[in-house]
């Protein structure tokens, strides 16, 4: 009885003593079931039914994702060239982040400048970075007026289905290598100046010091500019959007962007089971990003 | 930390879906309370006509007339009306009164989305029957299995639109058939200058279809038949065209057509009304040059029509005082405002006929314009109302693109089409 007592109050004591923190935490945890888990939830019965969002929901079991995977060509081409946006950006955004970011490591002048100047795409508005794009890939534009000056037919960097996808993913590239640069600008100004005075002491060169000293540093961060990359370019839709509007034939047509369509015609049901489909990859990606942050 | 942006985003896409989910209530199962003429009542109107809109000088005289009955106006662009169109129909909170692009009405018609304005209107229209108000085609494209889903309010037909000075010169008669067409084009070219614009999409492939005799599905809208013999024909006539280099293809890298319209690489081109107020904004040092004439045909004039209807969603609870804000914009003085205000065509025949609207016109060198677009509109039909409409609209504009980028010829295309629609039709 008497130790019974004792152990209460210590619960309380203990209670007392994080009362402000079950406080704290109390509003995010509500906030994510009510707008995240339940949601979440409901979404997964969606697609498993044919909800219009008009007309009562009928449970159809497993056949909007069987659709998705067995009888819509057009939901395949739009998996394929978001993965082909994804290896086209993973392949060039993060080497041309980590060139700028060195060579903005360097003592030169106007140093700032180039800095701000290299990270403004990545606070500009998508939308008007996209608008900005299309204007330059015109048919009297910017481009094909300098291909054109060097006696080079024009090109139809948005109409041709061969290279629309090529030129949105140009346009992103741009428009996101800044964030990377700045990453690797900052992992690199982490990197202990000894290192490299010791390399220097021991008659190493500047690519001996590169494959030896930097790269190795910078493993983690090119690990994690790759891994969160690769989760953001799965999720590109404002480019496609105010570029191509999928098109030249589905050419560019992306997950999200196939996604939004469903979701224009109230295929409410099939929307979800796209979400979930697509949720499901990055869960993947997201697991392997936990994993790798661990080790 | 980005992971959790990221998976965040990801729930937030399905957390909208969700909220779209939300409502529960059925189109069909709703009861709408009518409101009594003497209660006190707000509706709420969505008009996306934008800055130069007929709908707003409405409200003053409407509530002269109906002191009872407030507007809640609201201005949606057109590009999000749709987004939030269907966000509150599927969430139950629906305005009363909305503006929607008629190539929507298949879609919302489908899942009974809209009241029956021939059920809240007595069959009559400012005391006139529906049927003698519009002409034959605009009366079926606001019908729906046997319920009127939408008051057109302002239409789009097409015709085609040619520099008159440049047949003037060339000493060319104004095409009427297609061989004509073929001929004039071909003798207008100079280099990359003065051709037909070719674009890819439903509007103008159906317009084709429709003139050699053809259609998208039959009548019934079970099969589809814009693989017939008179279809291929038709489109590959448009895509001979292209071909003979007397029509420049408009692919998403050309910019606005009125780019193309005052540089000179188009010299003729088909659209609708709306276009003409585009024109004389954008292009005011072109006036006189340009002339507007029926489309030339094959077998029948043809085109799609489309435009503005006002609906009442179903959901609705103040239908009877939303349906008097529709009837009073549809009264004839009223409705010459489409055309004062924002220059696009009223839907209402005798509004069409009034002298305010169809008087010379001096950017088309004093011509009557709408005398073309109310002939256009005799023969033109809308697109069907079926379900898988936007399903269908993306199949055959990707064979319209295959064609024109020559990755298929016609008949493959629109065979591939063809079965893509017939499985999305049995779906």
């Amino acid at each position: 009885m008497r130790a019974g007592t004792i152990h209460r109050q210590t619960l309380i004591r203990t209670f007392k003593k994080s009362a402000m923190a079950y406080t704290f935490i109390a509003i995010p945890l509500l906030s994510s079931i009510i707008f995240l888990i339940i949601p979440m939830l409901v979404s997964f019965y969606w697609s498993l039914t044919d909800y219009n969002g008009l007309q009562p929901a009928k449970f159809i079991g497993f056949q909007n994702y069987n659709q998705l995977f067995t009888n819509d060509k057009y939901f395949l081409i739009s998996l394929r060239n978001t993965t082909l946006l994804v290896l086209m950006g993973m392949s060039v955004g993060p080497t041309l982040g980590m060139i700028t970011a060195i060579l903005l490591n360097q003592k030169i002048r106007f140093q700032s400048l180039f800095r701000t100047a290299y990270y403004l795409p990545v606070m500009t508005s998508l939308v008007v970075v996209s608008t900005i794009w299309v204007m330059l890939y015109n048919q009297n534009g910017l481009f094909n007026t300098l291909l054109n000056g060097l006696g080079i037919n024009s090109v139809g960097w948005l109409s041709n289905p061969k290279i629309a996808l090529v030129s949105v993913a140009i346009a992103s590239i741009w428009q996101g290598f800044g964030f990377e640069t700045v990453v690797f600008l900052a992992a690199l100004q982490s990197i202990s100046r000894e290192l490299y005075e010791a390399a220097m002491m021991d008659g190493a060169n500047g690519i001996q010091q590169f494959f030896h000293i930097t790269l190795p540093s910078l493993r983690p961060v090119i690990a994690f500019i790759y891994i969160y990359g690769i989760i953001g370019s799965y999720q590109i839709f404002d480019q496609v959007f105010v570029m191509t509007h999928g098109g030249p034939i589905f050419s560019t047509s992306t997950i999200v962007f196939f996604l939004y369509s469903k979701f224009q015609d109230l295929r409410l049901g099939y929307a979800s089971a796209i979400a979930y489909v697509l949720f499901a990859i990055l869960v993947v990606f997201s697991y392997i990003a936990l994993k790798m942050e661990k080790d | 930390m980005r992971t959790k942006n990221v998976v965040f985003g990801i729930l937030l896409i399905l957390s909208v879906v969700l909220s779209a989910c939300g409502g529960g209530t059925t189109a069909n199962g709703t009861q709408p309370t009518v409101s009594q003429s003497d209660e006190k009542v707000t509706i709420t109107v969505w008009d996306y006509y934008g800055e130069a809109t007929p709908i707003k000088p409405l409200i003053e005289g409407f509530q002269k007339e109906n002191p009872n009955i407030t507007i809640n106006y609201e201005t949606p662009d057109w590009d999000t009306t749709l987004e939030k169109l269907n966000v509150v129909l599927t969430s139950g909170t629906p305005p009363d009164v909305v503006t929607v692009d008629m190539t929507w009405i298949p879609k919302f018609a489908a899942l009974d989305a809209f009241a029956d304005l021939n059920k809240l209107s007595g069959g009559k229209l400012n005391g006139v029957d529906w049927k003698d108000a519009y002409t034959e085609g605009a009366l079926e494209s606001i019908t729906y299995q046997d319920k009127i889903v939408a008051a057109l309010y302002d239409f789009d037909v097409y015709a085609l639109y040619y520099r008159a000075d440049l047949l003037e010169q060339k000493d060319l008669a104004v095409p009427t058939t297609w061989a004509e067409l073929k001929d004039v084009s071909k003798k207008l070219v100079e280099g990359d200058k003065y051709k037909y614009q070719w674009l890819a999409e439903t509007f103008h492939g159906s317009q084709w279809i429709y003139e050699n005799g053809g259609d998208l599905l039959s009548p019934d809208n079970k099969t589809v038949t814009f693989n017939s013999p008179e279809a291929v024909e038709a489109i590959q006539f448009y895509a001979d065209l292209m071909t003979d280099q007397s029509a420049i293809y408009w692919g998403l890298d050309q910019g606005e057509r009125i780019q193309g319209i005052k540089d000179g690489r188009i010299a003729m081109f088909s659209d609708g009304p709306y276009n003409m107020g585009i024109m004389k904004s954008a292009a005011p040092e072109m006036a006189g040059q340009w002339r507007i004439a029926l489309h030339p045909y094959s077998k029948e004039p043809g085109s799609y029509l489309g435009g503005t209807g006002l609906v009442i969603p179903a959901q609705s609870k103040k239908q009877e005082a939303a349906w008097k804000f529709i009837e009073y914009g549809m009264r004839v003085d009223n409705q010459i405002g489409v055309y004062t205000y924002a220059g696009a065509a009223p839907a209402l025949t005798a509004a069409m006929q009034s002298p305010e609207v169809n008087g010379p016109d001096a950017y088309f060198g004093g011509q009557k314009v709408f005398d073309v677009f109310l002939e256009a509109m005799k023969t033109a039909k809308h697109f069907p109302y079926v379900r898988q409409w936007n399903d269908i609209d993306v199949i055959f504009t990707t064979a319209m693109e295959e064609i024109s980028l020559g990755q298929a010829t016609v008949k493959e295309a629109l065979d591939e089409a063809a079965a893509k629609t017939t499985e999305a039709l049995n779906n």
